[in-house]
């Protein structure tokens, strides 16, 4: 079950940083807009090493299930 | 799966919701603060302006030369709308130079944008269902939230 999460920061100097995790990939990229459309422009966006674990987790598995 | 954003916050709202983020950045910053409308008063010589990056004040449920006041010790300031709606800050004080009283009105600048901002994402986030499962203030003033959807 998705269970989206936010880590926000919000520095002093204005620059705010969000970690969105506990959902799919494509899901996870919906939250990073819907947060990008809240807070402003976008300087960046990476996904982190957990995200391609876990995608790379569903490709062996769906590779496993065409076996 | 996560991915990390970093974003730069656009300050765009009524002024209503702008002046009560500058009203909590100012007060957090041990300034007592005002509301009042009319002419500037800050017409001295030791005078700094600042304009907030990326704002804008909407003109509706505003009057005209409607501004937030704030004091503390010598210091004065200012914060309204100027002409082409950018939110302004200006900032006196006497025997204070330029750089410090610029220092100051940049450092006011920023508490505003991390204010609107904070009020912004906590606001939004909670009419879609989401609740705010932690927070906490760093020693260098980062304002940290953990948010989390309520139920399914």
């Amino acid at each position: 079950m998705d269970q989206p999460e936010f880590q926000i920061e919000i520095r002093p100097d204005g620059q705010v940083k969000v970690l969105v995790k506990g959902v799919s990939g494509q899901q996870c990229m919906s939250y990073a807009d819907l947060l990008a459309d809240i807070i402003g422009k976008e300087t960046s966006r990476e996904r982190t090493a957990e995200y391609y674990e876990q995608d790379a987790a569903v490709r062996i598995q769906a590779h496993q299930k065409r076996k | 799966m996560s991915a990390v954003c970093v974003l730069t916050p656009l300050v765009i709202g009524s002024w209503p919701v702008v002046s009560a983020a500058v009203a909590g950045a100012l007060a957090s910053m041990g300034f007592s603060v005002a509301t009042r409308t009319g002419e500037p008063i800050i017409r001295t010589r030791n005078r700094i302006e600042e304009t907030i990056d990326n704002s804008e004040v909407l003109e509706e449920h505003m009057s005209r030369g409607e501004m937030v006041t704030a004091e503390k010790g010598d210091v004065r300031v200012e914060v309204g709308r100027d002409e082409r709606g950018t939110c302004k800050v200006c900032v006196s004080g006497e025997g204070y130079t330029d750089g410090q009283l610029r220092k100051v009105a940049r450092e006011i600048s920023a508490r505003i944008v991390q204010q609107y901002t904070y009020h912004k994402v906590v606001s939004e986030l909670k009419s879609r269902r989401f609740t705010v499962a932690g927070e906490q203030v760093a020693a260098d003033g980062t304002i940290k939230l953990h948010i989390r959807r309520v139920g399914r």
